[in-house]
């Protein structure tokens, strides 16, 4: 068996030459790496994004199949999409909530590198980029609930497309140029936009804006992906009405991201002034943050200006996104008074944000550094032990084996859903699967770990140590296990000693060199 | 040497003049295609003449038979094209005023017709004859309009600089038998207004 593996038989020759001819293409200068064990997804949410960016491409390409975009039918087409297609509602909510992911996705992105600073160090053109990559995905999302033609949709379009038309001068020009001069236009012209410009843009940006050394890690991959198909059962998108002219539409907001910005159009102010310059001079502001903050540090601790900077931003984003959504419910008063927020009354909050932002950022600044502080004096008393989850190679396995039988399970009962026309149950069952996928992918990485950590070896002067260990009530090592389960392992673990220590006594070896290896990815078969 | 005396008796260098050419001939070569940026915008071709009033049920407005206070969505300029008329830049509101505004005369003194584009923001507004209200309405920022002259009285569209507080309108005609005409329409703020951006009162 070993020797058909080492082997390199036609295929595997194949696929490496395959890999050996990548060397002369662009990939080589971008370092992939397939982490072998957990690594916070914090460092990797561009990945993330650019994943979700994908599952987007993949779903809308398939949308692409059935919708007509034209002003009497769109609607129709996503209805029949949704109600008779075979799984159209599941690529439709896939499609959906994905959309909401990458927004979510990138925004997280971007106020990670923000805090953490990740824009210094010639990382400007990074940043930028990134920035302009998130407006147009924005963009993308706001053109794709748009192409629906639902009445929300109908009015989001002529939002934007009256925004566009209130720009002094050229606006007009650019309307009748960029959307045409009609609705069906308007239709056509931003689904031309949503399923090829903006999205060209992007991997055009992309091109620039990915860094060398990217991270992408199959369990959390996974479980976004899951987490997608999840939302969609537990939340299904809905419809909206079937936009009519002649019957004009009720109350409707825009999606989450653009709630924000919402209030601000509903305090009656100038369109173009609220509406382009408000959000145009926020991206500025977020756009010049890497020239204008001049800290030597990085950490959000080490930089409280800049750290208050954004808490403000996200506190006035948060609060005029409750703001955009909120219109008081009693319809006896009239809607103007319903609609319109007061703009004394909204700007002033959004002034009194920005002290209290501050006080709130050099509060926890301050907190920190002080629980920092401690935690370093504390450092030599404190107890050192990390806990740890530790599976001998036996149960690894059963674990397996229990998650692909519950995987087999999830199938059945999303097959039955799909055929039994319960179709949110079973996409929630589908994202369940990938879930737990995400799960099984990271035991298994675990134990190929461990099986890649050579026995130490045999140590007879050892063994008293071992038996010691042994006698010793059940450790925190121990405690994820079965009580059982551990009782017996300490009583095999003298027998089996100088085979089988090595998962149970890991902490033992923590500093051992051997096992730094482990860490290392799939990308450095190159390497090695 | 040589060059800078050149340089003293000729303002233009030689190799200035050749990046002028450059540049020039560059130019040339890409004029044609300015014009070639009308491919983008996509006028309306539809005929501004007269035409009756069709109501969405399909018969022609009469103003013997119209309610009074009351409205109804009609279609200008008609295409004959079911996709194109669909669309909300040709949807009007024709509304016969209520009796307190005059809307009691049997002549085309009592009707009005106004764009359905707010000039906000573009969303659909529609009259509202209800008692208390009898004015328009729009939902997305509440812009209300006077459905007498066609002016915003209250919300955002009413803070906006004329002519973009004023609505759009269609004038009318009538046969002998009270059937309405939509007379021939101009484009023009100072006219009938521009769809979604308004018109000067006179």
């Amino acid at each position: 068996m070993a020797v058909s593996l080492s082997r390199r038989t036609g295929t595997v020759a194949f696929i490496n030459w395959i890999w050996d001819g990548l060397d002369r293409t662009i990939f080589t200068s971008i370092k992939f790496s397939f982490p072998a064990r957990f690594v916070s997804p914090f460092g990797f949410l561009g990945m993330l994004t650019f994943i979700t960016f994908i599952i987007l491409g993949v779903s809308g390409a398939l949308l692409m199949f059935y919708y007509e975009p034209i002003i009497d039918r769109a609607w129709d087409s996503v209805a029949f999409i949704n109600d008779e297609v075979p799984f159209g509602f599941h690529i439709r909510n896939i499609h959906y909530h994905g959309s909401n992911a990458m927004v979510l996705l990138a925004i997280l992105h971007m106020y990670y590198q923000f805090f953490s600073g990740r824009y210094k160090i010639r990382n400007e053109i990074l940043w930028v980029t990134g920035i302009i990559l998130g407006t147009v995905t924005i963009l993308e999302a706001f053109t794709g609930y748009d192409i629906i033609f639902s009445e929300r949709a109908e009015l989001a379009i002529s939002i934007a497309a009256s925004l566009t038309n209130s720009i002094p001068i050229a606006g007009p020009t650019i309307r009748d140029a960029m959307f045409g001069s009609g609705f069906h236009d308007f239709v056509l012209r931003f689904y031309a936009q949503h399923v090829f410009i903006l999205p060209v843009v992007m991997l055009g940006l992309m091109a620039v804006h990915f860094p060398r050394f990217l991270v992408f890690d199959v369990p959390m991959v996974m479980a976004i992906s899951g987490a997608i198909l999840i939302t969609g059962g537990v939340f299904p998108i809905d419809l909206g009405f079937k936009f009519e002219p002649t019957v004009p539409p009720g109350i409707t907001v825009p999606e989450w991201y653009l709630t924000g910005l919402y209030a601000f159009l509903r305090t009656q102010y100038d369109k173009f002034v609220t509406g382009v310059l408000w959000p145009g001079l926020f991206i500025l502001s977020l756009l010049l943050v890497p020239f204008i903050d001049r800290y030597k540090k990085f950490s959000w601790k080490d930089r409280p200006i800049i750290t208050a900077f954004g808490i403000t931003g996200i506190a006035q984003i948060m609060v005029t996104t409750y703001w955009g959504f909120y219109i008081p419910s009693d319809t006896t008063i009239p809607l103007v008074e319903r609609l319109v927020i007061d703009p004394v009354y909204l700007y002033s909050v959004m002034i009194i944000m920005v002290p209290m932002s501050f006080g709130f950022s050099y509060m926890m600044i301050h907190l920190a550094k002080d629980a920092e502080r401690k935690a370093k004096l504390a450092k030599d008393k404190g107890p050192k032990k990390v806990a740890k989850i530790e599976l001998s190679e036996k149960w690894i396995n059963w674990v397996i084996v229990a998650l692909i039988a519950f995987m087999v399970f999830l199938n059945i009962a999303a097959y039955n859903a799909a055929l039994t026309g319960m179709n949110n149950l079973s996409i929630f069952f589908a994202g369940l699967i990938l879930i737990v996928f995400a799960g099984l992918f990271h035991v298994y990485r675990y134990g190929m770990n461990q099986a890649n950590i050579p026995p130490p070896p045999p140590a007879p002067l050892q063994q008293e140590k071992l038996k010691a260990l042994a006698e010793q009530p059940a450790s925190t090592q121990m405690k994820e296990l079965p009580d059982s389960t551990a009782a017996k392992s300490q009583k095999e673990l003298p027998k089996n000693a100088p085979k089988e220590t090595a998962p149970q006594i890991k902490a033992e070896s923590s500093g051992h060199s051997l096992k730094r290896e482990s860490n290392l990815g799939t990308s450095d078969v190159k390497k090695l | 040497m040589s060059e800078q005396d050149s340089k003293k008796t000729k303002p233009l260098s030689r190799r200035d003049f050749l990046k002028l050419l450059g540049a020039g001939g560059t130019a040339v070569a890409f004029a044609p295609f300015v014009p070639w940026g009308n491919f983008m915008p996509n006028p309306s071709t539809a005929s501004l003449e007269k035409a009756p009033v069709i109501l969405p049920d399909g018969t022609q407005a009469n103003l013997k038979t119209f309610p009074i206070n009351h409205s109804e969505v009609i279609t200008y300029p008609k295409t004959g094209d079911r996709v194109l008329d669909g669309e909300a830049f040709r949807k009007w509101q024709f509304i016969r005023l209520p009796e307190e505004l005059g809307g009691t005369k049997d002549d085309i003194s009592s009707f009005r017709a106004y764009s359905m584009i707010c000039l906000h923001l573009w969303c659909l507004w529609k009259y509202w004859p209800q008692e208390g209200r009898k004015r328009g309405e729009c939902p997305c920022h509440g812009s209300m309009y006077n459905p007498v002259t066609g002016t915003a009285f209250a919300g955002p569209a009413s803070l906006q600089a004329p002519p973009s507080n004023t609505l759009p309108q269609l004038n009318f005609e009538t046969d002998t038998d009270g059937f309405m005409y939509i007379s021939p329409v101009t484009w023009g703020v100072n006219a009938n207004g521009v769809v979604g951006y308004g018109r000067f009162v006179k």
